[in-house]
């Protein structure tokens, strides 16, 4: 199987603090892969250094197997563009466009990156809003949304510009519990469509019953990778074990 | 004096008045867009300066700018006497565009700062180009929030163009008062409050209608 990410040696550092030391780890076609562990362990840097939101200090990441950033210095902007525009991202905090509408938050980037077809992308825009369920908010603002709603957009989204792997930071950690399950289903649905993903949540239950990979993150490294089974029923790590008992625990 | 001519004054002074207004707003919105991007220029020497002409254009009266721009220009050494300003319109509408400008500067990075840091990072992982991202996510959103300041600015500058009588340009007030000295005569007074009223009014109905058009 070909890896669709590739993360070599990633480090990273605010100032005194270093939030990631040597991270690596691979991502399959098709795997999602759920990101877990306590608040400040690294698993948002790690995730938006994916996508260029955060700058490693050094490593290496592979797109679909171009470059990003080799050995700590990073490509071309061009090449980095390329590199990121085979990835989404959906954020805890949606991010959605609020002066234009549900359509127009999901056309704008076709539109004006890929300088797309009017038709392909109105007909892609019918397809994903229908894909999360919410064809009949196309003509809505997003002030007029719940957040699960608003999230749901956010994904749809992402999926305009057909992106090879997509990313979710916390995707229901700013939700009413009642309104993370349709946001989660929605999520289910794009993993049994085949989407690669890489989420970093909270959501044990999700963790558990989606991914086909859980990685543990603690102090900026990787404790331990492996099949939910493992992770969750036959942890190795003691660090492992005291998170899930506190945070089952506490759902 | 026939209340006739003095209606005839009163609506010439203000013809001067609507002038000035209507080059000055559309100009200093545009420069201020500029001085405000450069204020917040990366580039260290283009941030300061236009970081110091807002410091400069705020700090002083505009009144004192205009008599600056058509007076002082030709006392700097060397260059002074080939920038002399000679005419007096022409000197004023640069003074009013110079210091609203950095009044508008100032409202857009008030504006640009209430922007939610999330819309830039949407818009760089869906792929747009920082233009694309400014034209199209960032503007449109700062100019809602700036609206309503940009209004009180622009009512302001309705009521400023009075300041023009300082270069001897006769405008509304300044008509006025000619009339109120030789008429010896109160009534021009109230018709220029009531003629700076119609000409208050139109801005804030129209900035009134944005504010309900951008309510998003």
């Amino acid at each position: 199987m070909m890896s669709v990410l590739k993360a070599k040696n990633l480090k990273k550092s605010f100032g005194d603090l270093c939030v990631l030391r040597d991270i690596s780890f691979e991502v399959e076609k098709g795997e999602v892969v759920a990101v877990i562990g306590p608040s400040g362990g690294g698993k948002s840097t790690l995730l938006r250094s994916l996508i260029d939101l955060e700058k490693i200090d050094g490593g290496s990441i592979w797109i679909d197997g171009d470059p990003l950033v080799e050995n700590g210095i990073y490509c071309k902007p061009a090449k980095i563009a390329a590199a990121t525009a085979k990835t989404g991202m959906v954020f805890q905090h949606f991010n959605l466009f609020p002066h234009l509408t549900v359509r127009k938050n999901l056309e704008l980037a076709p539109k004006l990156v890929k300088k797309q077809d009017f038709k392909i992308t109105t007909d892609d825009c019918t397809l994903y809003l229908n894909k999360v369920g919410l064809s009949e908010k196309a003509d809505s603002y997003p002030r007029e949304l719940s957040g699960g709603q608003k999230q749901r957009v956010a994904i749809a989204r992402a999926l305009m510009m057909h992106p090879d792997i997509l990313l979710f930071d916390e995707p229901t950690s700013a939700l009413d519990p009642e309104l993370t399950v349709e946001v989660l289903d929605t999520m289910k649905q794009l993993a049994r469509d085949s989407m690669t993903m890489i989420v970093v949540t909270h959501e044990m239950s999700f963790a558990r019953e989606v991914a086909n990979k859980v990685i543990f993150m603690d102090q900026g490294v990787i404790l331990e990778e492996g099949p939910p089974e493992q992770i969750f029923f036959n942890p190795t790590q003691p660090r492992t074990k005291e998170f899930l008992n506190s945070i089952l625990k506490g759902q | 004096m026939d209340f006739s001519v003095m209606f005839q004054q009163l609506c010439k002074g203000s013809l001067v008045t609507m002038q000035l207004f209507i080059i000055v707003l559309p100009l200093s919105l545009i420069l201020g867009i500029l001085v405000m991007l450069g204020a917040r220029c990366s580039i260290k020497p283009i941030r300061w300066f236009f970081e110091f002409y807002i410091y400069i254009l705020r700090g002083t009266p505009l009144l004192l700018q205009m008599l600056i721009l058509f007076y002082g220009l030709y006392y700097i050494p060397g260059i002074g006497p080939h920038l002399v300003i000679t005419s007096r319109s022409f000197a004023c509408t640069l003074a009013f565009t110079l210091n609203y400008a950095a009044y508008f500067a100032e409202i857009f990075r008030g504006g640009l700062l209430a922007v939610d840091p999330g819309q830039y990072e949407a818009s760089k992982v869906l792929g747009l180009s920082k233009s694309q991202m400014y034209l199209h996510v960032v503007f449109p959103q700062m100019f809602r929030v700036a609206l309503p300041s940009t209004a009180n600015e622009t009512i302001t500058l309705v009521k400023d163009t009075s300041l023009i009588f300082a270069l001897g340009i006769e405008e509304l007030l300044q008509n006025a008062t000619n009339i109120v000295n030789s008429q010896a005569t109160f009534v021009p007074y109230i018709f220029a409050a009531i003629f700076y009223l119609v000409l208050t009014t139109i801005p804030s109905v129209i900035f009134k209608k944005l504010e309900k058009k951008f309510d998003f």
